[in-house]
């Protein structure tokens, strides 16, 4: 227990923050992507767009705070940050107030798909295997919950309890290959 | 592990820990947006399905409407129809007293149900519902008993209801129920029965689709009688005869009281039109069923006279026997616009009112409409219900709106939570959330998300089974060498032409067809697929068949209506009348001798007669994959 004691405080004191290979991004301009989906590809993020589309009349418009969870929804894994990049910073207010249309959204969702860096089975594997203490396959449910709560882009509590449920043995153990496999598997 | 690390890989297990968190959270991210789609779809799906179904019935009855307009009186489609569009509240109340008696009811020795004494009492109500629990009915004598004290007590309401919210008791407010029993006993298992320290407002749609409505109905009425300052019902647009034909009720009553059904059913209909419009609370909080419109007036609602509006799909043009010389005023016209938008509308983000086409009465309204008429009316928050919501509520226009919805698993089991609200003097709400289950394991959101996409998949494939042959010849107009294949892109435009429901095919696709090639499929092999069985008569008429599959609530609600004795049963020439009825509101071509043959071919019991719910359960559709 006391070397996992004596890490976390330099952890919390550790210097950046975790993307050290990326450069200070400079604001997003849409109009310097160019677009390479295809046009059936086009077709099916148009009916995706449209299910998140809540104008009753149907105007193909969403907003700012859904702009996000659609990007995931197409196969995508960007961070929070990237998100906040393509949508050019927004401030949070305006994140359930404003609205982007199908032609503003498709330069972001390009923009997330070239900048493919989502990690493999083995990178996610390798990424938790940073908290097997005993090297036997499995990581303690909380000490997870503490990192992902307290760490990188923090999730909230109901977030992680969503993740971990029915994850962890009766020693409140996860075996994190099985892990990445049901969470690569949605 | 009790070793001294040097400094530079701390800081590099340091930064893998970041790394490896940030990816994790980014994965999941990811795994709920995808299960937020899928959730979505599914719930567009069951939506679409149910609000069609809806704008159905209302064009349904426009059309009968239509008839009633336009036909000769002689016309004999139109005297099948005319009795569900006649005034019959001509009666005096001494009249209906004597048609309503329950007193030469008998109870014999043989009924092992609960017993109900008058006046209604605290205890007694507690006993019937615990009787309810266990599956019990109530005789039909005690019944009508209750619904008459119900009646006599509704007409002495205003159409508003005002509350004050005393510093010794919170008011609970409960939204749809539609015939879940379970979960109104759940609701009293968390927060209490009814009394004068525990006030609540039920906020209509306590009926239809559930299989115990009946129950819901007598419990509320119970308490109601045994506490009227302290019980509040607000009228849902379930709460409507007409609309209860299509969607269970009708059916759920006749079912469980084969002898009074019909008088029981016909006391049901005066007690729905008088029941309150809205309750307000302290003057400050509105609870309405559906909403609001830009033209809402709580001073007009006030002074409506309520009882006239027994259905929302029966306009006031209908003011008298003779159609030649109905008159329609402005005042009538206004009246049932406030009286339909408070019971239809829903909520929409945009600013402005716009007619709700999607439901077809009521609009959809905006923020700027919520902060106008609260203003006008001085007050602060909207309560409604009408929509079912993932969480059984939800915040909208800033907060000032709530929609609270009681039925949890509306759709399928898994598919909702059911909530209400509580709100002391300070008039602040608090929800609280559940969800009835048989199992006791709650299930993961994964798992719910794929139960009730099982579910809804289901019921997309029926729907595109029905629609089979409209669906091939419109394939085949892009398959002009009749190769049988078709690009995913005019599928998928070309279904959503067919079905109309608004869905996204292309999402849904990878779900619904098995493969495709190089952005082509296979159509013919894909109706194929669809695995939904045939019925288990012999009809070689294919076009009749679709017809009927496409209309079978429509088919309910015509035989229900024509079947004015409710004995289930119509001849031959009642059902050749339904036919023509039906084809001519569809403008379809079917031969008389194809209908006679299907009523000797249904004739099950070869009595001259056909039984409405043999017939129905005939060509109700199974899918024969779910046996798998």
């Amino acid at each position: 227990m006391a070397p996992k004691k004596k890490e976390e405080p330099k952890a919390a004191a550790a210097p950046k923050p975790p993307e050290p290979e990326r450069p200070k991004t400079p604001v997003f301009d849409p109009a310097t992507v160019t677009l390479e989906f295809t046009p059936e590809q086009i077709e099916d993020f148009k009916d995706s767009f449209q299910l998140f589309d809540t104008t009753p009349t149907n105007e193909m418009k969403i907003t700012y705070a859904q702009c996000g969870d659609l990007i995931r929804a197409l196969g995508q894994n960007p961070t929070n940050t990237e998100i906040m990049n393509v949508l050019g910073k927004p401030k949070v207010e305006d994140m359930h107030t404003k609205m982007l249309d199908f032609d503003q959204f498709l330069p972001m969702h390009q923009h997330i798909c070239k900048a493919k860096d989502c990690g493999t089975y083995e990178d996610f594997v390798e990424g938790l295997r940073v908290f097997d203490k005993e090297g036997n396959g499995t990581v303690m449910g909380a000490e997870l919950r503490h990192v992902l709560a307290t760490l990188g882009e923090k999730m909230r509590e109901d977030e992680v309890d969503q993740l971990m449920q029915n994850q962890e043995d009766a020693n409140g153990c996860i075996n994190y290959e099985a892990f990445v496999k049901y969470i690569m598997a949605s | 592990m009790q070793k001294e690390f040097p400094v530079f890989s701390v800081l590099n297990s340091a930064l893998n820990t970041i790394s490896a968190a940030l990816l994790i959270q980014r994965w999941y991210r990811q795994h709920v947006a995808r299960l937020e789609m899928r959730r979505r779809c599914t719930w567009n799906i069951f939506q679409s399905i149910e609000y069609a179904g809806e704008q159905d019935q209302i064009k349904l009855y426009n059309y009968f409407g239509f008839l009633m307009d336009h036909f000769t009186p002689a016309s004999s489609e139109r005297n099948l129809i005319s009795h569900i569009f006649r005034k019959n509240e001509i009666c005096l109340d001494t009249e209906w007293e004597r048609y309503f008696c329950y007193k030469s009811i008998e109870v014999t020795k043989s009924y092992t149900g609960p017993h109900l004494m008058f006046p209604v009492t605290f205890c007694g109500v507690s006993k019937l519902v615990e009787a309810f629990k266990h599956k019990e009915q109530l005789h039909a004598r005690y019944v009508l008993q209750l619904l008459g004290e119900t009646w006599r007590l509704l007409r002495t309401f205003p159409n508003i209801s005002h509350v004050i919210a005393c510093h010794t008791k919170a008011i609970t407010i409960c939204g749809d129920l539609h015939g879940h029993l379970e979960d109104l006993l759940l609701i009293f298992y968390k927060n209490g029965l009814p009394s004068s320290d525990k006030p609540y407002v039920f906020n209509g749609d306590f009926v239809d689709r559930g299989k115990n409505s009946l129950e819901i109905l007598l419990t509320l009425f119970g308490f109601l009688l045994v506490y009227p300052n302290d019980v509040h019902l607000n009228r849902g647009n379930h709460e409507d005869h007409i609309v209860n034909l299509r969607y269970g009720f009708t059916k759920e009553v006749l079912g469980k009281y084969r002898v009074h059904g019909k008088k029981i059913l016909k006391l049901l209909q005066m007690i729905f039109s008088w029941l309150p419009l809205a309750t307000v609370i302290d003057n400050k909080v509105l609870i309405v069923h559906g909403g609001i419109s830009d033209t809402t007036d709580l001073d007009k609602i006030a002074r409506v006279d309520r009882q006239k509006y027994a259905s929302a799909l029966r306009p006031p043009k209908m003011k008298s026997d003779s159609y030649l010389e109905s008159k329609t005023t402005e005042t009538d016209l206004d009246e049932w616009k406030q009286v339909m938008d408070v019971l239809w509308s829903d909520p929409m983000p945009q600013n402005g009112c716009i007619p709700n086409e999607v439901r077809g009465r009521g609009c959809y309204w905006g923020p700027d409409v919520t902060e106008e008429v609260l203003r006008r009316n001085n007050l602060q928050l909207l309560i409604r219900s009408h929509e079912c919501k993932q969480d059984g509520y939800e915040f909208c226009h800033n907060r000032r709106v709530i929609t609270i919805f009681s039925a949890s698993n509306y759709y399928e089991v898994g598919s909702n939570r059911g909530a209400f609200i509580r709100m002391g003097p300070d008039l602040v709400p608090h929800i609280i959330q559940y969800q009835a289950s048989t199992t006791c394991r709650e299930l993961t959101l994964r798992q719910s998300v794929g139960w009730t996409e099982r579910s809804a998949l289901q019921a997309l494939r029926e729907q595109l089974f029905v629609h089979r042959s409209d669906l091939i010849s419109a394939f085949q107009e892009f398959d002009p060498n009749n190769k049988g294949m078709i690009s995913v892109t005019h599928w998928a435009s070309t279904t959503e032409r067919v079905l109309n429901l608004g869905l996204p095919w292309r999402v849904l696709r990878p779900q619904l067809v098995s493969s495709t090639q190089h952005g082509m499929m296979d159509y013919q092999r894909w109706i194929k697929e669809l695995s939904i069985t045939e019925p288990k008569l012999e009809i070689s008429d294919n076009s009749i068949l679709d017809t009927m599959y496409k209309n079978h609530s429509n088919l309910e609600t015509i035989f229900r209506i024509i079947d004015t004795d409710h004995s289930g049963l119509i001849s031959f020439k009642e059902f050749h009348q339904t036919w023509e009825l039906l084809r001519s509101h569809l403008k379809t071509e079917i031969s008389a001798k194809a209908i006679a043959d299907l009523a000797q071919s249904i004739d099950f019991n070869k009595d001259g007669s056909i039984d409405i719910n043999e017939f129905l359960e005939a060509f109700r559709l199974v899918d024969i994959s779910a046996h798998n």
